[in-house]
């Protein structure tokens, strides 16, 4: 009995025990930061979008506030702003991370692509194509959520409308 | 935040775009020109709208609810520009309105009720000579600061 136990507990490790046993030998689970979740990504993804929108803004403005031109924008520049704190303001950033640590969280490459003149033409459709996303991006995420990204998008509609669109 | 029935967010849009129905009708009085031209066109679209909302909510197995027969007005309409005011007040309940279908399950009514509140957030801008930065959203769901960093 007992050397059919001692034959036998391998096999009933390798059959009922092994997920268990290959939870000891696997790699660490509190080793390294956990992966952000879907809806982290998401907001991730929308903060850096409404910055990249705020450089566009700056740079059509290009620090001359006294044009006729630049007082129609500074008012929407000002809600894009407006946009970026509430949703930062959703995005809990661990201790310890190099966002936390206030590094630069600009997105990449938007101070290289940000082109040296910006049409009214060209922030009308950046409104268009920035409601469009907010709309994409809205449907996987938790309902508040959700219907912040909705009235950004709403908000950005208008932009485009004030725009000339 | 509590889950939101699909119908109760569709009759709350319906009911905003019989409200706006009822309340174009009064603006519309007080207006001339290219704004009353405006005023006829949204008034068009609203009942457009509202016999689409109509017709979803029938199809869900749900009497729509019915408009009433007089709304109170926010405040007295005696001119253009306070026609114009009624005008922005309410294409803002239909915005809010919209914005409460995004909290549905649904991810097809969530984007309908999106890109629903586009409309009626542009049609306020243009009353109101402005436009905002979060149309339809109260001034309650905004956060003022933001959240402490979670501790490890």
């Amino acid at each position: 009995m007992l050397l059919a136990s001692a034959t036998a507990l391998p096999v009933l490790l390798a059959t009922a025990g092994c997920r268990s046993s290959e939870a000891f030998t696997g790699p660490d689970p509190l080793a390294g930061r956990p992966r952000p979740s879907p809806e982290v990504i998401t907001l991730q993804a929308a903060i850096a979008a409404e910055q990249t929108m705020i450089q566009l803004y700056k740079t059509a403005i290009d620090g001359n506030s006294v044009t006729a031109r630049s007082r129609r924008l500074q008012p929407l520049l000002a809600q894009h702003e407006q946009h970026l704190v509430q949703l930062r303001a959703r995005l809990v950033i661990p201790p310890g991370t190099p966002e936390a640590q206030g590094s630069p969280t600009t997105s990449p490459g938007a101070a290289s692509t940000a082109p040296v003149r910006v049409t009214t033409a060209r922030l009308r459709a950046a409104e268009r194509a920035s409601a469009a996303s907010m709309v994409q991006r809205l449907a996987t995420v938790e309902p508040a959520l959700a219907q912040l990204f909705a009235s950004i998008a709403a908000s950005d509609a208008t932009h485009a409308m004030a725009l000339g669109g | 935040m509590a889950a939101v029935s699909t119908v109760s967010a569709l009759q709350a849009a319906l009911a905003a775009e019989d409200a706006a129905i009822f309340g174009y009708g009064v603006a519309g009085a007080h207006l001339a020109g290219s704004t009353q031209s405006a005023a006829e066109q949204y008034w068009t679209g609203h009942n457009e709208a509202r016999d689409a909302l109509a017709a979803m909510i029938s199809k869900l197995g749900t009497t729509p609810v019915a408009p009433r027969a007089f709304y109170q007005l926010p405040f007295p309409v005696q001119d253009a520009a306070s026609a114009m005011a009624l005008a922005a007040y309410l294409e803002d309940g239909v915005t809010r309105a919209y914005l409460g279908l995004v909290a549905v399950s649904d991810i097809r009514l969530r984007t309908f009720g999106a890109l629903a509140m586009q409309g009626p957030a542009e049609r306020a801008a243009f009353w109101r000579g402005t436009t905002q930065a979060f149309p339809g959203l109260s001034a309650s769901a905004l956060l003022l600061s933001r959240p402490s960093s979670a501790s490890s």
